[in-house]
């Protein structure tokens, strides 16, 4: 079962990505306030994420990784909050912000039931996987779909920090797995 | 009046100049100071070559804290630096450096000569 944990994890986070990458090829694309949404869902649920590694990891790193975590993704929505107030646009729940909320409400479960070293691995593979699925969403559909080129600024600004997260997850989880 | 309406003017822009600024170290009159940017969460330039006594002074302008310190024994570490904010610091030694909260963002100062 502990084998499949991160090949769950993998699934519903590309099942989300698809599902994002399918909205995009249908007439139906997201619109601005609708890709504003989805960012600011983005960063709240790792910011989430990070708040349950502070409360039950006594690992150094992980503790370091989840304040940088809370830090950076509370600076991105500060940022994607004063572009929409100033550009007037009321960020729109849509299926995909929904979607990302269900199946984070599922990990935070998942991470809730474990604790010590198990909770690190689990949390750090999540990270990863995260990470991975947000650039890959981030570069390849939210940018192209992006009207607004203050909205498509500030997503390609956010891009090198979700790599660089993503490098750091991948060390830390050298470390923490073995 | 003109005179204290220019003193008001000149202390204020201290003051404002100095808040956004920290430092360590002092300058001698021949040193010269270089600047590092810190944008899209890398140093810009990640290597450099200074003289000794010449300071490096980084600044942030990513959206995103950052901090500078010394890599293998942390000899000097500035405060996070939110976005605008700079730091600097007077080089004696050849370094590398890190941010302690991206520590996968790296940059090395090299002196001339060596």
């Amino acid at each position: 079962m502990k084998t499949l944990i991160p090949f769950i994890l993998l699934s519903t986070i590309l099942l989300s990505v698809l599902t994002l990458n399918t909205n995009a090829q249908n007439s139906d694309q997201f619109n601005d306030a609708e890709i504003a949404a989805i960012a600011v869902t983005a960063n709240d649920i790792d910011i989430k994420y990070a708040e349950i590694a502070k409360e039950k990891s006594k690992n150094e790193e992980i503790l370091n990784f989840a304040n940088t975590m809370i830090n950076d993704h509370t600076a991105v929505i500060n940022q994607a909050v004063e572009l929409v107030n100033k550009l007037g646009v009321e960020p729109q729940p849509n299926s995909l912000s929904k979607k990302l909320n269900e199946d984070a409400q599922a990990t935070r479960e998942m991470l809730q039931g474990k604790s010590g070293r198990s909770f690190d691995k689990a949390y750090i593979e999540n990270e990863v996987t995260y990470h991975k699925a947000v650039i890959d969403a981030v570069r390849n559909v939210l940018i192209p779909d992006t009207e607004n080129n203050e909205l498509k600024e500030l997503l390609e600004v956010v891009l090198p920090a979700l790599e660089t997260h993503l490098e750091h997850a991948e060390k830390i989880q050298k470390s923490v797995v073995g | 009046m003109k005179f204290y309406l220019l003193l008001t003017i000149w202390i204020l822009l201290t003051f404002l100049t100095g808040c956004s600024k920290k430092e360590i170290g002092s300058h001698s009159e021949t040193s010269q100071t270089h600047i590092i940017e810190i944008k899209q969460m890398k140093f810009v330039p990640s290597q450099i070559v200074v003289s000794p006594g010449d300071s490096i002074r980084w600044i942030n302008r990513d959206i995103v804290a950052h901090n500078v310190a010394e890599e293998a024994s942390t000899d000097w570490k500035s405060p996070d630096l939110k976005t605008g904010e700079s730091f600097a610091i007077k080089i004696q030694k050849e370094q590398s450096y890190l941010c302690t909260l991206h520590p996968v963002m790296k940059g090395k100062i090299e002196l001339k000569g060596d």
